[in-house]
């Protein structure tokens, strides 16, 4: 009966977004070109085709989990297509590939992780595979490269970015070694006199993981992902053990460490200085951030209207005829949430806010309604890493935090990113239905013995 | 791990709040500081990818209009008739901004005036494209005949109505043609530096940017102001027949041209120009009514032309005791320290003409919308207030005994009218001789007020006598004034 009400809701609310995504996408298309072009019905049909094929899925493989983690995905997928097919045409088609090997990943992880807490026992091979994953990049030959930071690999003609795999494997260790380990941690030995920490050598294999993260990330230049693993460790420890120590000493430590890389890295600086007055080097390392908040200005209350804003390539522009450049470079990566802000205006930014604390609050509800610590910290942490790079970017992009350029989940244009984040959202669905299923099963028990009595 | 897990969930929640707010603050309360800040040109160039309005002539020739194109910037601007009305019309480029009527009309044309945007009710609740069009006053004929009159010799005309001011045609010597500045590419920038560099600067409208010594044409001022003063009438003071001006602290006189001697009533200095009487009159004036006499007429104020960056005429604003009356004399007789722009020098003899006000010169006859429905209408009125208007009339009898045959301005006769005028010649060195020549000219009706006010000069002529002006000039102010006036007639 729940089942059956929360999968109606779920196919309600993916037909509303594919509705609105479906729309916007005519509307960009006509504001750029002022017709409807001819293709339009084979890219509705195969959306739609996909998101249809996940819901399936769901009903078939995970028919009692929450039924609002799709299509949230499913909008802030898809308003991103939008928007990385209105900055970049030559994107549209290979974003549209990672969709569907997103969606398919999906369903996939579905399929395969029948019960969650079968992922307790490959808490090792996480570790090591999500350390690997990491220190990829710094191969010679693999490793690329680009705009400074050294987080790519090439394989072939595809460029991965291992890190946002990385960071589930990450995730998994932590829940699965933190469970084991909990009670240990939260009992305060150390230091001796006045004990406020546990004993250091039950922290170690933790502290190395994290501490091996964090180095080869911060080496790599990729600032957001090494902040985004720290919070993930933090977070997880504190909610394991329930000492608020732990969160004094991280933020502690994490002071710490921002001053150092600050005296030692000159990138560090520049990000700091940009984020401090970006107007002190306007065309230079302030840019980026300047015209972000211009076109989020630019947007106002309803926005320049889809296809219409100066972030992106004008209106009516043909590249074969000169220049066709936006006013914000990479919009399609980084910075898409100003694009979003600017064409849609408060209106459109705001939604988007909306859609990921719903995402969030979800994700947390999830974690709560779990019987197993393991579940409970695995869900915590997976809806904590989407939650906290979500605000990592868009705290950058709007000057709240120095700017770190990590993939806004689901929008920005990236293959690796959304592949990684629907095997997140998977986990989350299996999380769901599992908990959803073990009341079913506790509740027939209980209907049973009543019965029998 | 449920309690923490609770409070996980409200510090997102207040993450996000904060982020909510920060972004209400761009958005909304701190979106207007943004947009205006110098460095952020996005509505500039939204202004650039919106269709403008046309430019068009008196007679309905356009002078200006958009096409698409596509590429970055929408439209551009095609200027038929190129170097005709190029400084007048301006260019308008996302490169180099714009210029001329481009520039000054720029709300009209891109359809930003309240009156164009709210013109009728439903056009609040439509997103139509309200772009004005700009009809000026000026007339192609005229346009066309002075600029070949002037050919390839620098200077400039200019010719209003003196009754409302509304320029009829308004030309320089060199041109330029703003089609290619208009290019939304680097051509446009390319163009503009070998512009810049050329040493004529043709991207300067000397018709109304530009000031030069404005010679013997400056005489009708000082004569006007000593008419007006009451030191001098038509019939007295009757000057002696002079070779010279006896300046202080020198040997050097200021002498008459060509060393001839002169002297006599008013007409009679004016008819021959006479630089020691009117010397003389300025000195007796006095700085003071001097000062007075020639910004009544409008030196030292910028006229209030409706197109960018007029120059403005200058008249020395004080007189030091200890040079004597030596710069006096000089400013008297346009030379010195005096400069003006041929606008002004037509705002002269428009203010004599129509009995001693200046009228506010203006190139905008009206603006219409798309439906030809007049939006604006240029209401014309007084700039400044020269003098009055029996001393207007003194002047301007005077004005037309110049152009009498034997006159310097003879050359400006016109069958059948009323002709007046005042030639000048001011002199830049004598080795070799040269001069800017000057005409000053008004023509219309017998007994009726005159309908078209004109000034010419052609900069750096050979040759520094006083009939140079007569010369040089007089044909070209005698072509234009016939050809504003066949237009009146066929109004």
């Amino acid at each position: 009966m729940i089942e059956r009400m929360r999968r109606r809701g779920e196919l309600v609310m993916l037909l509303l977004a594919g509705a609105v995504v479906a729309g916007a996408y005519v509307v960009a298309t006509l504001g750029r070109t002022a017709s409807v072009p001819a293709d339009i019905g084979p890219f509705l049909v195969l959306v739609l085709v996909l998101f249809a094929g996940a819901h399936i899925a769901i009903r078939k493989l995970a028919p009692g989990a929450d039924g609002t983690l799709l299509p949230l995905a499913v909008l802030l997928n898809g308003v991103g297509y939008v928007f990385i097919a209105r900055l970049r045409e030559d994107l549209a088609a290979k974003q549209a590939g990672w969709i569907f090997l997103g969606l398919v990943a999906f369903v996939v992880t579905l399929a395969v992780v029948r019960r969650p807490r079968d992922l307790e026992r490959y808490r090792y091979i996480a570790l090591f595979v999500g350390v690997g994953l990491v220190m990829v990049p710094l191969v010679p030959v693999l490793g690329q490269t680009i705009n400074g930071a050294r987080i790519w690999i090439r394989l072939g003609p595809a460029q991965f970015q291992p890190g946002e795999f990385a960071k589930l494997f990450l995730a998994l260790f932590f829940a699965a070694y933190l469970v084991e380990k909990r009670e240990l941690l939260a009992l305060a030995s150390w230091p001796r006199r006045r004990p406020i920490l546990p004993d250091p050598k039950h922290l170690g294999p933790v502290l190395v993981a994290w501490g091996i993260a964090v180095v080869v990330i911060t080496a790599e230049r990729d600032l957001g992902t090494a902040l985004l693993f720290f919070a993930l460790f933090i977070v997880l420890l504190w909610v394991a053990t329930g000492r608020a120590g732990y969160l004094l000493v991280g933020a502690g430590s994490f002071a710490l460490a921002a001053f150092a890389s600050w005296t030692l890295f000159s990138h560090v600086q520049d990000r700091v200085t940009n984020w401090i007055n970006p107007w002190a080097d306007p065309l230079g390392g302030g840019y980026q951030i300047i015209q972000g908040w211009y076109a989020l200005a630019d947007g106002g209350v309803a926005g320049q209207g889809l296809g219409l804003g100066l972030s992106g390539a004008p209106p009516g522009c043909d590249p074969a005829q000169g220049a066709c450049d936006g006013r914000l470079p990479e919009a399609q990566n980084d910075f898409i949430f100003a694009v979003i802000g600017e064409e849609l205006g408060l209106i459109g930014s705001a939604a988007v806010i909306a859609a990921f604390v719903l995402l969030v609050g979800t994700g947390l509800r999830i974690a709560a309604s779990q019987e197993g610590a393991f579940e409970k910290l695995l869900a915590t942490g997976l809806t904590t890493l989407l939650g906290v790079q979500t605000l990592i970017i868009l705290g950058g992009v709007t000057r709240l935090l120095p700017l770190t350029g990590v993939a806004l989940p689901f929008v920005s244009y990236g293959g690796t990113s959304v592949v990684a984040n629907y095997v997140l959202l998977a986990l989350l669905v299996r999380l769901s239905d599992d908990a959803h299923q073990r009341r079913q099963r506790k509740a027939r028990r209980v209907g049973a013995l009543a019965g029998a009595g | 791990m449920d309690r923490q897990i609770k409070k996980l969930g409200i510090a997102l929640v207040v993450c996000f709040g904060l982020l909510f707010a920060q972004v209400n603050y761009i958005q909304f309360f701190g979106a207007e500081r943004l947009n205006e800040r110098p460095d952020n040109t996005r509505e500039q160039t939204r202004e650039f990818a919106r269709p403008r309005g046309q430019i068009l002539a008196a007679d309905g020739s356009v002078l200006a209009f958009s096409v698409e194109e596509r590429s970055q910037f929408r439209y551009r601007r095609i200027y038929p008739e190129g170097a005709l009305f190029g400084p007048v019309t301006g260019y308008y480029s996302a490169i180099l901004g714009a210029t001329g009527v481009e520039r000054s009309y720029g709300n009209e044309l891109s359809g930003t005036t309240p009156e164009l945007r709210f013109g009728n009710l439903s056009d609040l609740f439509v997103d139509r494209e309200n772009v004005g069009n700009v009809h000026l006053t000026l007339r192609r004929d005229v346009q066309q005949i002075a600029t070949e009159l002037l050919g390839d010799r620098e200077g400039s005309v200019v010719a209003l109505d003196p009754r409302t001011g509304a320029v009829d045609a308004m030309v320089s010597f060199p041109s330029y043609d703003p089609n290619p500045l208009s290019s939304n590419d680097t051509e446009a920038t390319d163009i503009k530096t070998v512009l810049d560099a050329d040493p004529e600067n043709p991207l300067l409208f000397r018709a109304y940017q530009d000031i030069f010594f404005p010679g013997s044409t400056f005489k009708v001022v000082t004569a006007s102001t000593a008419v007006e003063a009451g030191i001098v009438t038509q019939d007295s003071p009757d000057y002696p027949v002079q070779s010279g001006f006896d300046v202080d602290f020198t040997d050097q006189d200021l002498r008459n041209f060509g060393g001839s001697s002169c002297g006599g009533t008013l007409f009679e200095i004016l008819r021959e120009s006479c630089n020691w009487s009117f010397a003389q009159m300025g000195v007796d004036l006095g700085p003071e009514r001097m000062i007075a006499g020639a910004e009544a007429y409008g030196f030292n104020a910028e006229p209030p032309v409706d197109l960018p960056a007029p120059a403005t005429s200058q008249f020395p604003t004080e007189f030091p005791d200890d040079e004597g009356n030596g710069p006096l004399a000089r400013a008297s007789i346009g030379q010195g320290d005096v400069s003006a722009s041929p606008l002004q020098m037509a705002l002269v003899t428009a203010g004599i003409v129509n009995g001693g006000s200046v009228p506010t010169p203006h190139v905008m006859d009206r603006v219409t919308d798309e439906e030809g429905e007049v939006v604006s209408t240029f209401a014309p009125s007084e700039w400044t207030r020269a003098t009055s208007a029996e001393t207007a009339d003194v002047i301007r009898r005077g004005m037309v005994e110049v152009a009498q045959p034997g006159g310097t301005a003879e050359g400006l006769q016109i069958p059948g009218l009323e002709v007046g005028g005042k030639t000048g010649t001011a002199q830049l060195g004598t080795d070799p001789p040269r001069s800017h020549a000057w005409i000053l000219g008004f023509a219309g009706p017998p007994g009726q007020p005159p309908e078209v006010a004109v000034a010419v000069i052609v900069e750096g002529q050979d040759g520094a006598s006083e009939q140079t002006g007569g010369r040089v000039a007089a044909p070209i102010a005698r072509a234009v004034m016939e050809a504003v006036l066949a237009a009146r007639g066929g109004q």
